[in-house]
């Protein structure tokens, strides 16, 4: 494949971003440049995903009564009510 | 006018009732205070990690039996990443490429016609948070004490017609969760919630019409009008001319109407790609084998057992099913082969029925066994005490921890069946009667019960009255 | 000879000969901090109350004859991307600037069961993107070396610090050489240990399958010290691998007979500077005449791994910081008129264009129709590189290569050519992608008397060979001189 071209403008709405127009054109190369790097490299067969080397231990399932108060888990919010986080009004 | 097939999906989700949430160690209990069951993990706090919950992995196995799926005993997690402000980490653990159970299969009954509809898949993931909306109040609010609850989502084949076929599946798919007990089905709880995929096609073809999602169906019952408004919705804008857009619909059960909600166009870009804070799971074959065992007769193949084995009728099978206590009494009984099931079923969906929805209790928590039970009924079936006297007899044995032969003796219920002594006490209420019987010979024909309730109330409702009847009739033949 | 410029064994020892306290050690790094930090900025946040009241604490201790770790008292930095319950912690990025967790870094918690005494939280590029701690949202760090040059990154406060005698040890991340380039850029000696040996549970993540916390030090015996403190298996991290960890210092040796070095063909390139080859040739040379065997191989997948290292650790960052939408947590917008204005307002504020840059490249390879092209073909060539160098540790104990092309640059000079950015951490990338173990060592000086790295790679859960090979290069150096002469 030979110099894909992305779209600025998109990939920044699906990842919830903003580029100011003058600076869409220097992600636009910067990216691209990663981009081309890897349409360049070779492509190599196999699945993914299960390694049946790297196997990890599963947890038991015992819960454990609150090991913090409420407080201290949204005293990093930006807005709360009612012990609540905010948000502007979301109904999908 | 072309005639038309409706085509269902169905994705059902259903909370699994784990003591702790799927990736941290959080209580997963349902109904207390906003944001009191969270803690850095569920809340999606920077640098935390999950770790999955043992139990979730077994429950879905378990599932995956019951569903007669593939269980894959490898398998991993990925992320499904969509914003949404419910979604703490902005990304749903869940499980793509490798699911751990597949192909699988479960037999309904729908009209006493059993219909196979396949499993594509059971998948486990984690559940959001809630959003709270209130009228008087300008944003919306989130509470994540249910993000990270432990789901398993099972994925159907396209393999429903009907609506009714719909309603089987998933009636099937719950009274499974239950007999599996890895999941409280609460419908009001939201424990139990489906995605419902509808199209249409030309009765006879063979490919799939466009489908449409419908998300928001909050009981089975909605799924039922859902999938009714629809098809015809998809089968009316085909005959007008239009084509069914592929869409997620929302429906409104209150209006009785879905809504689009995404187009085609706007469909999430999830982004699937290997979750990298979790490794390759795998459980060792010995230990699927055992979950596999310890799976009880499931309900659907009960249904058809009762039916088969006991002569009992779809309705009343399915009713006794659908309650595991019921069920079990049920099994108990005709095990002990005392009286017949006709009557044992009548027993239970009756009186039985009635007093654990009178008291809220479990029929198995009273001293009201199997075999007092199945004498009991063998008393009334050998016309020893009538069915009025075995309903208290019932009572007593509830209340007084005692055995039915006794009580009868005690309260002296058992019916008198002495023919020379019913005959000589019919004719004598029929001498005394003399107005009755000549109304009954001129054709009033309900004469004859009052006879007989004379003859009862004579013997203090100790007669039996089989044979007080048949005494009753010969006289009045005569 | 002040307390700041002793190792952390040296000052170990002290302590328990009562020849210092850990106050005293305290204030005199703290001095060192008080006289140094407004030239070299490694710290965002410096914690000298609770410093100081921890070495009081170890004191204590002490006097009661409680038997303590061998790193109590002894003065640390942590990268500001490892979470501290009640420490802010940024990330350096406005997005996190008021962010204070309410849990403790799995390896805090040993930190602090051991009795270290914590100075603060050091700089770092945003969220670990970057290899200059230019991108830090706070200020930039400065080499101790040479004030007009870049410490390298992104844990290039960390290694500043080290270098500077602001803290006599510290902890870094390392997705793709965050440890090990600035370590080499400011002299000081870095190990990026094996995935899965420390746990990564509350580090905040850029890459979740490829970051790794490790130690920065100025001897090899601190670095073991502090590897032995950190590692080990947690069952809050699924990632982290359960085996036993046998402890380094005690089996630290200096001695190399009979071990086989391989010299990676492929790492002494074109653009890595002829200072730098010819220091690291040297350096294998005192290998080979101190009994190690050596030979020059080629791993040629080595040059896929950046290509495959920029696709799989941006797709992992898009996903891992998707959570910074200002609603639980971090910065949120002002002004905004509905829920994806106040998303897309409070994260193009909130991240700098580094970090944007990453999200939006991890967001166009994980999407619809690109996962296959770009995604999958990354893992395979990581799975291929990771076979190669498994192939090679059947006939060799090490990899030796220079750890960076070249020395510090000066500040500002790189840092609109990302690309080249990218390129510059080819030697330390493939390492990681292969989820190795890897130590990088002070090799020398360039003729701008800037330090010069060189890096050792070992199989997986090979730490102890890993630095047994360092300690004998250290020991045939007579010891390294990390501090900065000149600050
Ligand atoms: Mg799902
Ligand atoms: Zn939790």
């Amino acid at each position: 494949m030979i110099n894909m071209s992305i779209d600025i403008k998109n990939i920044a709405k699906l990842s919830m971003l903003r580029i100011e127009d003058e600076k869409v054109e220097k992600f636009k190369k910067d990216m691209e440049a990663i981009i081309n790097m890897v349409d360049r490299l070779p492509n190599i067969s196999g699945e993914l995903g299960l390694n049946y080397d790297n196997v990890m231990t599963l947890r038991e399932d015992i819960a454990v009564q609150n090991k913090y108060t409420r407080n201290e888990l949204l005293q990093n919010a930006p807005e709360v009510q009612a012990g609540c986080l905010v948000v502007p009004k979301t109904i999908e | 006018m072309k005639d038309f097939e409706i085509v269902v999906g169905l994705e059902v989700h259903a909370e699994l009732n784990t003591d702790s949430k799927i990736y941290c160690d959080c209580k997963n209990i349902f109904g207390l205070e906003v944001n009191t069951q969270i803690c850095p993990i569920c809340m999606g706090m920077p640098g935390t990690l999950p770790t999955l919950n043992e139990k979730v992995v077994e429950y879905a196995i378990k599932m995956g039996h019951a569903l007669n799926c593939k269980i894959n005993s490898v398998f991993k997690q990925d992320r499904k990443n969509y914003f949404y402000p419910d979604l703490p980490k902005a990304y749903q653990i869940s499980q793509a490429e490798v699911p751990v159970c597949e192909n699988g299969y479960l037999d309904v009954l729908v009209n006493g016609v059993e219909k196979r509809i396949g499993v594509t898949r059971i998948h486990i993931e984690e559940d959001a948070g809630k959003l709270i909306h209130d009228e008087s109040f300008a944003g919306s609010l989130v509470d994540l004490n249910r993000s990270g609850v432990p789901l398993i989502e099972i994925v159907s084949e396209p393999d429903m017609r009907s609506s009714a076929e719909a309603k089987a599946y998933l009636d099937t798919i719950k009274s499974i969760l239950q007999y599996l007990d890895i999941s409280d089905c609460k419908m009001q709880e939201g424990s139990i919630r489906c995605d419902v995929n509808v199209s249409v096609r030309e009765r006879g073809s063979t490919e799939f019409g466009t489908r449409c999602e419908m998300k928001n169906v909050n009981s089975f019952s909605a799924a039922v009008r859902g999938i009714e408004y629809e098809a015809k919705r998809q089968i009316e804008l085909i005959q007008s001319g239009g084509v069914v857009e592929q869409e997620t619909r929302r429906w409104d059960d209150a209006k009785g109407m879905s809504f689009t909600m995404r187009t085609k166009e706007d469909a999430h870009d999830y982004r699937y790609f290997p979750e990298p804070d979790l490794l390759t799971v795998i459980v060792d074959e010995e230990k699927i084998k055992k979950l596999k065992d310890e799976i009880p007769e499931l309900p659907n193949a009960k249904i058809l057992r009762y039916i088969r084995d006991f002569g009992i009728n779809q309705i009343d099978a399915t009713l006794i099913v659908e309650n595991m206590d019921k069920s079990k009494l049920f099994d108990d009984c005709t095990a002990l082969n005392i009286c017949t099931a006709k009557n044992i079923s009548n027993w239970i969906l009756a009186d039985i029925s009635k007093y654990m929805n009178e008291t809220g209790k479990s029929i198995l928590d009273t001293p009201l066994t199997a075999k007092r039970l199945c004498e009991l009924i063998a008393n009334v079936e050998k016309d020893i005490i009538s069915n009025s006297a075995a309903k208290t007899v019932m009572e007593v044995i509830i209340n007084e921890n005692k055995e039915p032969e006794d009580i009868i003796k005690e309260l002296g219920l058992a019916q008198n069946s002495d023919i020379g002594f019913l005959e000589n006490l019919a004719k004598d209420v029929l001498d005394r009667n003399e107005k009755s019987v000549i109304d009954y010979k001129n054709g009033k024909t309900n004469a004859m019960g009052y006879l007989i309730g004379q003859c009862m109330k004579e013997s203090k409702g100790k007669a039996n009255p089989n044979i007080v009847k048949e005494i009753v009739m010969k006289l009045l033949a005569n | 000879m002040k307390l700041y410029e002793k190792t952390a064994s040296e000052l170990s020892e002290m302590l328990r000969s009562k020849e210092c306290s850990a106050l005293e050690i305290f204030e005199d790094v703290e001095n060192r901090i008080k006289s140094v930090e407004d030239r070299v900025g490694a710290y965002i946040t410096l914690t000298p109350d609770i410093a100081k009241k921890r070495a009081i604490e170890v004191d204590e201790s002490f006097a009661k004859g409680e038997k303590l770790n061998v790193l109590a008292g002894i003065p640390i930095g942590i990268k500001d991307n490892i979470s501290t319950k009640g420490i802010r912690t940024s990330c350096a990025s406005k997005m996190l600037e008021n962010y204070v967790p309410p849990f403790n870094a799995t390896v805090i918690e040993k930190i602090n069961n051991a009795g270290m005494v914590i100075m603060g939280k050091t700089n770092l590029d945003e969220f670990a993107m970057g290899s200059s701690t230019e991108t830090s949202y706070m200020h930039i760090t400065r080499n101790p070396h040479d004030l007009d040059r870049i410490p390298g990154g992104s844990s290039g406060g960390s290694t500043a610090a080290v270098a500077a005698g602001e803290a006599i040890l510290t902890l870094g991340s390392d997705t793709g050489g965050s440890i090990r380039q600035p370590a080499a850029l400011c002299g000081a000696i870095g190990l990026k240990p094996t995935y899965g040996s420390v746990s990564r549970y509350g580090l905040i993540a850029a890459a979740s399958s490829l970051d790794q916390i490790g130690p920065i030090g100025r001897s090899v015996k601190d670095i073991a010290m502090l590897q032995d403190l950190i590692s080990g298996y947690d069952k809050m991290d699924a990632t982290s691998k359960n085996i036993e960890y046998p402890n380094l210092v005690d089996n630290l040796t200096a001695n190399v007979k009979g071990m086989k070095i391989a010299v990676l063909k492929e790492f002494f390139g074109v653009g890595v500077d002829d200072s730098i080859k010819e220091s690291v040739y040297k350096a294998i040379k005192m290998y080979e005449e101190n009994g190690a065997e050596i030979k020059e191989i080629s791993l040629p997948s080595t040059e896929f791994a950046i290509g495959a290292y920029h696709i799989i650790a941006s797709a992992e960052a898009s996903s891992n910081l998707a959570r910074f939408d200002g609603v639980k947590y971090g910065l949120r917008a002002k002004e905004y008129n509905d829920l994806t204005d106040m998303y897309e307002k409070t994260r193009s504020e909130g991240f700098g264009d580094e970090v944007k840059r990453r999200i939006m490249l991890g967001t166009f390879v994980l999407s619809s129709g690109n996962y296959d092209v770009y995604y999958k073909k990354a893992k395979n060539l990581q799975k291929k590189v990771s076979e190669e160098f498994e192939e090679t540790f059947v006939d060799f104990d090490v990899i030796i290569s220079p750890t960076v092309a070249s020395t510090a640059s000066k500040i500002g000079e790189d840092i609109n050519h990302p690309v080249k950015m990218y390129y510059n951490d080819s030697c330390t990338i493939a390492a990681s992608i292969a989820g190795l173990p890897a130590i990088t060592l002070p090799c020398g000086k360039d003729g701008n008397n800037l330090p010069i790295g060189l890096q050792l790679i070992g199989n997986k859960f090979s730490e102890q060979t890993l630095l047994n090979a360092a300690y004998t290069y250290e020991n045939l150096c007579g010891g390294f001189n990390v501090l900065s002469q000149t600050l």
